[in-house]
């Protein structure tokens, strides 16, 4: 099955990590030159500002725990759901012949060293379509092509709600043997995927909106796991990790001047598809903003933006943004272990990545700025996949079987 | 979005376009409606739109169950009768299942 381009904007752009509000770096420098410039002046005046930035720090970091926390839970959400797939509906692990056009290598070859090359050239090919379709959507959005960056998005989105849901329930039933009429199905997947549409683009409960973002990252990386080939995909999500790396940390990276062409225009970021912990958004916000939302949705992707929240007219509650993108890898790298490898492998990865976002989420509490999520998790991921597969996991078969208990 | 930072005006806009919008065999809609607007309904002190908010969530909840019903029958019908119907059955279902009965 060949994903269409839109199915690539997606996940382009969904890697990245934003301190939202919590951090408002704006703040604190400007309280720092405060701070500096009356030397000789009144000491306790200093002091008192001096407290002042400890507490908001202090403050910034408890609450960055507490976000933290609260995208443990998603991101485990959406690996549950994937594994849960993979073990029950065969559909996802069964190899197929079809691949999807962004990998036109294939890995059926005679030599070890063919498919290894094989699979660097389909990881190239990935990632050079992914950049060119970042780079694409930051110039419609850097020229204000709203119009057609909302439009791309609406599709996507629909094609995600409907169509993959459709072939998701279709193989749920085929595999629990269950025959169903056509008129429900019809019906299902029609308030599935309209109400996703409405809560995802338009105005809905921030609870049933996340858990459809959970829903359509899972259903994407099944999507991923079920077509990439064996060894690319895992060179994939390491070539992936590099590039978000690199996208939001160079100067001319992609990702980093959406950042900050979006910060000029105090706009906020891609609301609709990247997942936040909180509400993260003044409601009082005029209009224009409203429809830059729905647009940069899906552009968002591998980004890691921050966004100081425009200071709104109402508190807003802070919150963690994480990029969907970030959601889909992390579940393809646990999916992949769950279909080829034991619950060890599985177990394994898993903690791997917790523990990579955690690092990660310290880092954005520490530098606040935009990071990406990718890197450290996916390296973690790795890692612990390649060691847990190739040494762990025979030394406790062979200790089993000597009964030897440690 | 949180409904607390709504003015009641929006509020109440909102439930109405849920309510009207359900009726595109939408009762999944209907059913979100009823339970997020339930609070506001039915918990909180009473304000000016929470009458007309009562009415469209009391509606939602009628038309919801009308759904189920119909729902309910008709999914109960076809899992009894699928296999009688013969070629009919084959025709409306969506996946058949294998093996045999």
């Amino acid at each position: 099955m060949a994903s269409s381009d839109s199915d690539d904007g997606i996940y382009t752009e969904r890697t990245a990590l934003v301190p939202a509000p919590s951090y408002r770096p704006n703040d604190t420098p400007t309280t720092r030159n405060r701070v500096n410039a009356p030397r000789g002046g009144a000491s306790a005046a200093d002091g008192r500002v001096l407290e002042a930035e400890e507490e908001e720090e202090e403050l910034t970091l408890k609450y960055g725990a507490k976000h933290v926390i609260m995208l443990f839970v998603p991101v485990t959400l959406c690996m549950a759901v994937v594994v849960a797939t993979i073990k029950s509906v065969s559909f996802y692990s069964e190899k197929s012949d079809q691949q999807l056009i962004y990998t036109p290598f294939t890995e059926n070859t005679a030599s070890v060293g063919r498919r290894l090359l094989n699979s660097v050239l389909n990881s190239l090919v990935m990632t050079s379509v992914i950049v060119i379709m970042t780079v694409f959507l930051v110039l419609l959005y850097k020229y204000r092509c709203y119009k057609f960056i909302h439009g791309w998005l609406i599709v996507s989105s629909l094609m995600l709600l409907f169509m993959f849901s459709f072939m998701y329930l279709g193989e749920v039933f085929k595999t629990y043997n269950v025959a169903v009429d056509i008129p429900t199905v019809l019906v299902l997947v029609w308030n599935f995927g309209a109400v996703g549409m409405i809560c995802i683009h338009w105005k809905g409960p921030l609870a049933l909106q996340q858990l459809y973002l959970i829903l359509i990252s899972a259903l994407m990386a099944l999507v991923f796991i079920k077509y990439l080939p064996e060894w690319s995909a895992w060179v994939i999500l390491g070539a992936v990790s590099i590039y978000d790396l690199l996208a939001v940390l160079c100067p001319k990276g992609p990702l980093r001047m959406l950042v900050e062409t979006a910060q000029e225009r105090n706009e906020p970021i891609f609301p609709a598809l990247i997942y936040s912990s909180a509400m993260a958004w003044t409601v009082g916000m005029a209009t224009p903003s409203d429809t830059q939302r729905s647009d940069t949705d899906e552009e968002a992707e591998p980004q890691s933006h921050v966004t100081t929240s425009p200071e709104g007219d109402q508190e807003e509650e802070r919150g963690v943004k994480l990029g969907l993108g970030d959601f889909i890898f992390y579940s393809v790298l646990v999916g992949k272990a769950s279909v080829t490898a034991d619950w060890n492998t599985t177990l394994a990865c898993f903690i791997a990545i917790l523990i990579g976002l955690c690092v990660t989420l310290v880092l954005l509490a520490v530098w606040r700025k935009a990071l990406p999520a990718l890197p450290l998790s996916v390296t973690f991921g790795l890692v612990f996949y390649f060691s847990t597969d190739f040494l762990v996991r025979p030394f406790m078969d062979s200790l089993s079987d000597h009964q030897f208990y440690i | 979005m949180n409904l607390e930072r709504l003015p009641n005006e929006e509020k109440l806009g909102l439930c109405r376009k849920y309510y009207l919008i359900g009726f595109a065999f939408l009762p999944f809609l209907w059913l979100v409606n009823v339970v997020w607007f339930f609070q506001e309904a039915f918990i909180k002190p009473a304000y000016s739109e929470q009458l007309q908010i009562k009415s469209y969530v009391k509606r939602s909840a009628l038309g919801l169950l009308v759904w189920v019903t119909v729902l309910t029958t008709w999914i109960t019908i076809f899992q009894r009768f699928r296999a009688e119907w013969g070629e009919v059955g084959d025709y409306i279902s969506f996946t058949i299942p294998l093996g045999t009965p």
